[in-house]
């Protein structure tokens, strides 16, 4: 017989979630991701200055708000005339957005992520007791650790933008502060501390150990527990391979991502793409959005998000989420770290990929790697600061135009879509990381990513699916983002 | 000391008056819960129960089986449509009727944020989802709450507005309230603990000495005031942070170069004016700093741009202190 399967509200993801399964004979026949509140972002925003979205738009969410305001600013800059931003106030925002990203993947995995693996069904597997040890909530080793140190490094932002999260000193043209030779002393200070954490705590090796490995079987022989890593990831690897979370929440095989952290070479950190297979180029004008099932009047087919104007319509019969439904070429695709990393090329990620595929492990795995890669890379950007010009170059508006601020969140791609008129804004539309990755079904019926992860996925314990929130979790979804 | 029960949900908010709270320092977020012997019932980030469970606790303290000593809310709440809010529902019922519930058994109610307090972002402009504060919108005591609500022990709804407010603000109200101390007299006009809310943005700016003078910056990342030409509201905002300092007292929104918005205003987001220039009435500021009446504004500008210095002069337009050789002031 059939049984239905309500969690809300669903706990340890930013936001409210609704997630609704339907098990058969114990395996996951149906699943429906519901974002279930509203504020009404995109029609505050109607008829402000159009500088006024980088006061709005970061408080769409308070723990990527930098991302948005990198968004915010890449939409202004692309509706300004030409101009030539600062070199320097470019790298220093590339820094504070990478330093958002780093916290927001530790802090996901230390206090969003584990619990569930602490989870009864686990007891027997090797290696619970130094689960339970280091990582229940609270009051876990590892956890009151990364608790500690998270405000530490966030004493980055703190130097560099003054406040976070919510900071308005993320502009088109760099950044409001000029930072002179102390301060950027202190924030390679302060990172040089927490990556010295990371070491000890998460990898139980050097970064630049760790990033020489390029193969599983090398990371095999350095992280497997019976090896004697008595890292964090060691004890996490290990144990994901016994709670068969390789394998687990298999999600869609195609990616996309968005270039993002300009470097001093002028190359970007991460590079846009699109993976089916291999990697093309991204096409923004593929971007669309349906609302078929999300709770938005009028209209059917998906369309451009210039053009889409979000009347809400609580009632409207079918719909199920606040989120809507975008999709690339009219294909789901999947955000994050596992996609960035997989287009990106990186040889560790692209073999465990070839292997598992997009699972719980991967994703949760492709978070942990690149917040390490992002530490090493930090510190590179910070010796290109100095004091030799400006942190800010000054943009003018255009007052009739149109653009869009592409860019990466922690959890995946972020566009923002603007168009102005007379000086003010006219449309400005946000398309988050989780309404990629948990939209509910498109115009075609198609179920979003997260919604084709947890369908066929065998529920041992009709009483205790755990199986759901590892999945769910896996995604690190961010509802308030989403639902904006 | 009895161990305490708080309950912490979010309304219509971005979470980040709970990022905030995390990166509390002497004491951290959990040595102050240890400390206050405070107990979390749930917290929709940090709590390891979900689902039917949260429905029970919900339950447990409505119906009077558990106490609630403390009630705390983040985010704006909806009342869209037509005051029924069935916009936003939770586990069945809308989010108003769920707080309505909780705060009419809670000992002390707390609205933490500037959309709980006032109805913040999600209120403003075209307010699509008709939110609102607990008990106040903007300036009226016109909130979910109503104007007369009054928690167990007497006291209106406690706000700690700030988008998002300082962690010291949060923790230090707890301490208050858990050691007894927390009177009304203790709160201002917008019923926000004074301690945290007497004094200005302005008091502790490194910009100060430039203010004096009316040696203004003219674009951001420069050094001099941003009162004159690029908005900040730090003399008109009621907040200690240049004082208090943010994340390991390293920062502030002017020492990070941004005009202060007035965040922890009951009006914010000010409507219709803007965020990053300073508007003028003729060649006056629309919003002149807090009890400084206009014509002495006037004398008293006109007086210091006459003795200002050379060094902030240039200073003022510079990204760094001039360099070592220049013509003195």
């Amino acid at each position: 017989m059939a049984k239905t399967i309500t969690i809300e509200p669903f706990t340890r993801v930013e936001g409210d979630l609704r997630i609704k399964v339907e098990i058969k004979d114990n395996i996951i026949t149906d699943a429906r991701a519901s974002g279930i509140m509203f504020r009404g972002f995109e029609k505050i925003l109607r008829g402000h200055y159009p500088e006024d979205a980088l006061v709005f738009t970061p408080r769409i969410c308070g723990i990527c708000s930098i991302s948005h305001s990198v968004a915010a600013s890449s939409a202004l800059a692309a509706v300004s005339e030409e101009f030539v931003p600062s070199s320097r106030g470019q790298i220093a925002k590339s820094i504070v957005h990478a330093t958002e990203t780093v916290m927001s993947h530790l802090t996901q995995f230390y206090i969003y992520f584990i619990p569930d693996l602490l989870n009864r069904r686990f007891e027997n597997l090797k290696g619970y007791d130094s689960m339970l040890e280091r990582f229940t909530p609270m009051k876990g080793t590892s956890v009151r650790r990364i608790l500690e140190e998270r405000k530490r490094f966030l004493e980055i932002l703190g130097i560099i933008v003054g406040k976070w999260p919510h900071t308005l000193a993320i502009h088109p043209g760099g950044i409001t502060k000029s930072l002179n030779a102390s301060e950027i002393f202190r924030v390679r200070g302060v990172l040089r501390q927490f990556i010295s954490v990371v070491e000890e705590l998460l990898l139980g090796m050097s970064t630049e150990e760790y990033l020489q490995i390029s193969s599983v079987k090398d990371f095999e022989s350095l992280f497997l527990a019976e090896n004697g890593n008595l890292s964090d990831l060691g004890l996490f690897f290990s144990f994901a391979r016994e709670a068969g979370l390789m394998q687990m929440g298999k999600g869609s095989d195609r990616f996309i991502s968005a270039e993002a952290y300009l470097q001093p070479d002028g190359t970007s950190f991460i590079s846009s793409g699109y993976w089916d297979g291999e990697v093309s180029e991204l096409e923004v004008e593929k971007i669309t959005e349906s609302i078929k099932f999300s709770f938005f009047n009028f209209r059917e087919e998906s369309i451009s998000p210039f053009e889409d104007l979000s009347e809400p319509n609580r009632d409207k019969p079918d719909a199920y989420s606040w989120a809507k439904a975008p999709r690339y070429d009219g294909k789901v695709v999947e955000v994050g770290a596992l996609a960035r990393q997989v287009i990106n090329g990186d040889p560790l990620l692209r073999e465990f990929f070839h292997i598992c595929g997009s699972t719980v492990f991967t994703r949760v795995f492709a978070r942990l790697h690149e917040a390490v890669k992002l530490l090493n890379a930090m510190d590179s950007w910070i010796r290109y600061l100095d004091t030799s010009e400006s942190y800010y170059s000054k943009n003018l508006l255009k007052s009739s135009a149109k653009g869009v601020g592409i860019t990466e969140a922690a959890r995946g791609i972020l566009s923002h879509w603007i168009v102005i008129e007379e000086g003010l804004i006219k449309n400005y539309q946000v398309i988050t990381p989780t309404a990629w990755n948990c939209s509910p079904r498109d115009e075609k019926g198609t179920p979003g990513a997260l919604e084709q992860a947890l369908l066929g996925t065998p529920i041992k314990d009709e009483n205790n699916p755990v199986e759901i929130g590892i999945i769910v979790r896996s995604y690190d979804p961010c509802l308030v983002c989403t639902v904006h | 000391m009895m161990t305490k029960n708080l309950l912490y949900i979010q309304g219509q908010s971005c979470g980040g008056d709970t990022i905030s709270l995390l990166s509390a320092e002497e004491p951290d977020f959990l040595t102050s819960l240890k400390m206050m012997q405070i107990n979390i019932l749930w917290h929709p980030s940090l709590s390891t129960t979900d689902g039917d469970e949260v429905e029970r606790i919900f339950n447990e303290v409505i119906e009077d089986r558990r106490p609630l000593d403390i009630f705390v809310v983040e985010g704006a709440i909806p009342t869209a449509p037509l005051g029924t809010g069935d916009i936003y529902k939770v586990l069945g019922r809308p989010m108003i009727e769920i707080v309505k519930a909780l705060a009419a058994v809670a000992e002390y109610t707390i609205a933490v944020g500037t959309c709980a307090s006032t109805g913040g972002i999600p209120a403003s402009g075209a307010n699509p989802t008709m939110a609102t504060g607990l008990q106040f919108h903007n300036k009226d005591k016109e909130g979910v709450l109503g104007e007369n609500y009054r928690s167990r022990s007497g006291m209106p709804v406690i706000n700690i507005p700030g988008c998002p407010p300082h962690p010291d603000w949060i923790i230090g109200t707890l301490y208050f309230i858990v050691e007894g101390v927390l009177k009304e007299e203790d709160l201002d006009y917008a019923n926000r603990p004074s301690v945290f809310y007497n004094s200005l943005a302005h008091h502790g700016c490194p910009r100060n000495e430039f203010y004096e003078f009316k040696s203004s910056a003219e674009e951001f990342g420069q050094l001099g005031c941003l009162f004159e030409f690029l908005g900040c509201r730090g003399t008109q905002c009621e907040s200690d942070c240049n004082n208090r300092l943010w994340l390991g007292r390293t920062g502030s929104c002017t020492r990070g170069g941004f005009p202060c918005i007035a965040c922890t205003d009951q009006s914010f987001p000010q409507q219709n004016s803007r965020f990053f220039s300073t508007e003028m009435i003729g060649n006056i500021p629309k919003y002149l700093p807090k009890d400084v009446p206009k014509a002495w504004y006037i004398g008293i500008t006109g007086l210091s741009k006459m003795a200002t210095p050379e060094r902030l002069k240039i200073n003022s337009i510079s990204p760094y202190p001039r360099k070592k050789g220049a013509d003195s002031g």
